[in-house]
């Protein structure tokens, strides 16, 4: 092992040291909401982790389920006060034992088709990126391949503020979905091509559509994956661009007659993002004229739309966060739900019917309401 | 019943059609992690590599219904019954000493109403504390029990081994919150206690379920009183070079009713190490934060007296940041690394009597411990922290950095500075805790503690229930 990697694994063991019996954040984690199982809390997750060397417990299917149970969400790390870093303590403990060829087969399935295709959805390559422009727009896997209206509608609201973007990883998974499966040097891959592109282009800011692609870039890179983000470039979520657009009279809407109860989601990862909560919720208000209902699992205790690595892991415990974000909204009182991320819009709409739900992608809504 | 699997098949299929397969578990992860809840004493034996006793099964009931039938398995089988909420207990209350059937309590989580002329909030037994306060502050209220294990106990869990919060002083404790329940007992009917708690009309029975930890039955749904979010805190601290004159301190402002929400006083040995660990404040002396509530013109004038008792005994006002910030970090002490953990061995001997006795009891208990176990390298401290019109309890903590690695030889230790604190604590008229709740820890004191009258509450126990199936080994009850 080199010095990072020892270095990685001690923290990651120091970590695990300390969750293991605190129970401080069991009120956020949303898979232990939703599961009410002890053992699929961040307790039982450090608790787990840390038996395994002293051989109270081993890896076999039952406790590899619990290992890649976890939401890979971040929600406990943001309640903690001490900056507990379990989420890549997780991460580097999925790696250990898929690198020892004991993680379940599903970890391995996904994992060959992103280094195939680099992406889990569709048998394409990214597409390579054309010109070049100051400013780049990462497209990612998820909104090229899950909801590419928000692609679209994006691109013609910044068109709109002025902002004309390069396209960048097209088709790309940002590498938050390897790492998060236990294969940090895929993750190093794909963000690396990406980095390579965004050179390539020439820009000095990069653009990402979601909270998700934007802790891709910035605390996963740097954290997870000893990765630097390059020197004299800015990353700006495309939200905090259109916010600044609109509150300085560059982007104007005009406000919907539609007067149906409608709520704002906190995207997957938006709690990762510091104070990004404010600006769609501007943008909505602008474009609806009235504000939405809002959630109870809102803002800094946001819970995840059942995106990410648990979709493919454990698509029952996926899918009732899906089920449970829809609940909240429903009990909030609204009738439509809006939320920018592809990836939870996707996740969202698909069981959005039996709450009597509308999805409405942002992006889309606020391209519709474009003065 | 652990090796006869014919049986432990057979009961787990009449659970399954209680609840539904998906809430019965014998999974052997789920069995590890419920053999543990937040006592030192099996976080150190899994800590050195041993296993614990681990549940037969652990079910999570839907309501009380399901509950009441899950106990009808029991009954038949003679099997014990863990009821766990959190599992955030500081004594083993909730370690399934005889396996068994566990049942988590966190499926049943709703609120069911607010009733904003009453100020109540009925609830289920097993919402985690942290969520319903989310949920009263967004109408205006506030369920002012703010104990440390908020963010994980649940309401059952307060309310079982009747839990203090740190607004205690001025809100009471979670037993005095309560005005009624319901409650699955051990024979599996389902009561209601009455709608209220103070009457006349009989006995007050139903505080017989206070404490019980879970003895006398489940306690499946909570009326609890409420109050409005206040309107101004005024927090303060204060630093005095004489503890029993911040002691005195604290009985003045009690007795004369000054209503703080919480005084927590720390002893020296206190302030030097978590309070400095913790809040950065490097004081040398015993550091007093105190609060006021409600409207601001009446919580500044309370304060005002309060300040004026600390000045004629020689306390030094430190003004209202160093009170702020304790505000703001109170439950920072309870983070790792921040807070006490292994490898180091700990506990809280924390208890309560009245004022003309504290002192000497602190200083006892102190005595015992850093005298007893001075070749340990012991170290001993306190805080005072849930004040009374009578009385104040102090939250005594030992603590060895360096015990023994064999885990037999760690608890033997841990027991013997535990019996030594104890001892002290019943020779000066102080309760064997105040709020930390009996569970397998103290269980071993209940008889001296309660002398001629514990024969009567081994009655209630058998009449209750009477095979014995209610958390068995806990609260001084045998199996």
């Amino acid at each position: 092992m080199n010095e990072h990697k020892i270095m990685q694994s001690q923290n990651a063991t120091a970590t695990i040291e300390n969750c293991r019996y605190c129970l401080m954040c069991r009120h956020v984690c949303p898979v232990g909401h939703v599961s009410r199982r002890e053992t699929l809390t961040p307790h039982g997750w450090g608790l787990t982790i840390a038996s395994i060397p002293r051989g109270l417990l081993a890896w076999n299917q039952d406790t590899l389920d619990v290992l890649y149970s976890c939401a890979d969400c971040g929600t406990c790390r943001a309640h903690c006060v001490t900056d507990q870093p379990l989420p890549d303590a997780i991460a580097a403990t999925r790696a250990e034992v898929a690198a020892q060829s004991l993680a379940p087969s599903t970890a391995y399935e996904v994992h060959k088709a992103i280094q195939e295709w680099s992406n889990p959805y569709e048998k394409h390559v990214p597409e390579t990126v054309k010109g070049q422009a100051e400013i780049a727009l990462f497209v990612g896997d998820d909104a090229q391949y899950l909801w590419p209206a928000a692609l679209k509608s994006a691109l013609k609201l910044l068109d709109t503020a002025g902002v004309k973007p390069v396209l960048i990883g097209i088709g790309r998974s940002n590498g938050y979905l390897a790492s998060s499966l236990g294969f940090p040097e895929t993750a190093k891959m794909l963000v690396q091509a990406t980095l390579n592109e965004l050179k390539a282009s020439g820009a000095r800011r990069m653009l990402v559509l979601t909270p998700g692609d934007y802790y891709a870039f910035t605390s996963l890179l740097t954290e997870r994956l000893e990765g630097e983000w390059p020197l004299g470039v800015e990353i700006q979520e495309v939200m905090s661009l259109l916010d600044k657009k609109f509150s300085t009279g560059v982007l104007k809407f005009k406000p919907s007659d539609d007067k149906k109860p409608y709520a704002y989601i906190d995207p997957t990862h938006s709690l990762r993002i510091p104070a990004r909560y404010d600006a769609p919720r501007r943008l909505l208000v602008g474009a609806m004229s009235t504000s939405g209902q809002e959630l109870f699992w809102r803002k800094e205790r946001a819970h995840p739309c059942g995106n990410g690595a648990l979709q493919f892991m454990n698509p029952h415990i996926s899918d009732h966060l899906t089920y449970a974000r829809l609940a909240d909204a429903q009990q909030a009182g609204a009738q439509i739900v809006v939320t920018e991320d592809p990836g939870c819009l996707s996740h969202l709409n698909r069981h959005a019917d039996r709450f009597g739900l509308h999805i409405q992608g942002l992006y889309e809504l606020l391209d519709e309401h474009l003065l | 019943m652990e090796n006869n699997l014919f049986l432990l098949e057979m009961i787990r299929s009449e659970l399954s059609e209680i609840v539904g397969p998906d809430f019965v578990s014998v999974a052997e992860s789920d069995k590890f992690i419920y053999s543990t809840d937040w006592a030192w004493m099996p976080q150190m034996w899994l800590d050195r590599g041993m296993q614990l006793r681990p549940p037969d099964y652990i079910v999570h009931p839907g309501s009380a219904e399901e509950i009441s039938e899950i106990l009808e398995v029991a009954n038949k089988y003679r099997i014990p019954v863990i009821p766990w909420g959190g599992g955030s207990g500081t004594q083993g209350g909730a370690l399934p000493i005889f396996g068994g059937i566990l049942i988590d309590m966190k499926r049943m989580d709703k609120i069911i109403t607010v009733d904003e002329k009453s100020l109540t909030v009925t609830a289920q037994a097993g919402i985690i504390i942290a969520q319903l306060e989310w949920a009263l502050n967004e109408k205006g209220f506030m369920l002012p029990h703010y104990a440390a294990s908020s963010n994980c106990a649940t309401l059952g869990g307060a309310l079982a081994p009747r839990g203090t919060g740190t607004l205690s002083t001025k809100y009471g404790k979670a037993e005095d919150m309560v005005l009624s329940m319901q409650i699955v007992l051990p024979t599996g009917e389902i009561i209601r206690t009455p709608p209220v708690p103070k009457h006349a009309a009989g006995p007050d029975w139903f505080r017989l379920f206070l404490g019980a930890e879970g003895n006398f039955g489940i306690i499946t749904e909570a009326t609890m009183q409420l109050d409005y979010l206040p309107e101004a805190r005024l927090m303060r601290a204060v630093l005095f070079d004489d503890l029993n004159k911040a002691l005195e301190v604290g009985r003045l402002i009690m007795t004369h009713r000054l209503n703080p929400l919480v005084i927590r006083l720390y002893d020296r040995e206190s302030t030097v190490s978590q309070v400095k660990k913790v809040l950065g404040y490097e004081y040398d002396g015993a550091y007093m934060v105190m609060g006021f509530d409600g409207d601001p013109e009446i919580a500044a004038l309370q304060e005002k007296k309060a300040l004026e008792y600390c000045q004629q005994l020689g306390g030094r006002d430190l003004g209202r940041d160093p009170g702020d910030a304790w505000w703001e970090h109170r439950y920072d002490f309870y983070y790792p690394p921040k807070s006490l953990k292994l490898p180091w061995m700990y506990g809280t001997t924390e208890t309560v009597t009245t004022f003309d006795k504290i002192a000497n009891l602190y200083w006892a208990e102190k005595k015992a411990v850093e005298e007893g176990f001075a070749d340990w390298n012991v170290k001993f401290i306190a805080h005072f922290s849930h004040w009374f019109h009578w009385g104040v309890m102090v939250y005594s903590r030992f603590i060895i950095e360096e015990p023994p690695q064999d885990a037999q030889e760690a608890l033997r230790l841990h027991n013997r500075v535990w019996n030594a604190a104890m001892q002290a604590v019943m020779a000066n008229g102080g309760m064997i805790n105040e709020h930390h709740g009996v569970g397998l820890k103290l269980s071993r004191y209940m008889r001296k503690q309660y002398g001629e009258a514990w024969p009567l509450l081994l009655k209630i126990k058998k009449t209750i229930d009477p095979n014995g199936i209610m958390n068995p080994g806990k609260t001084g009850f045998g199996f």
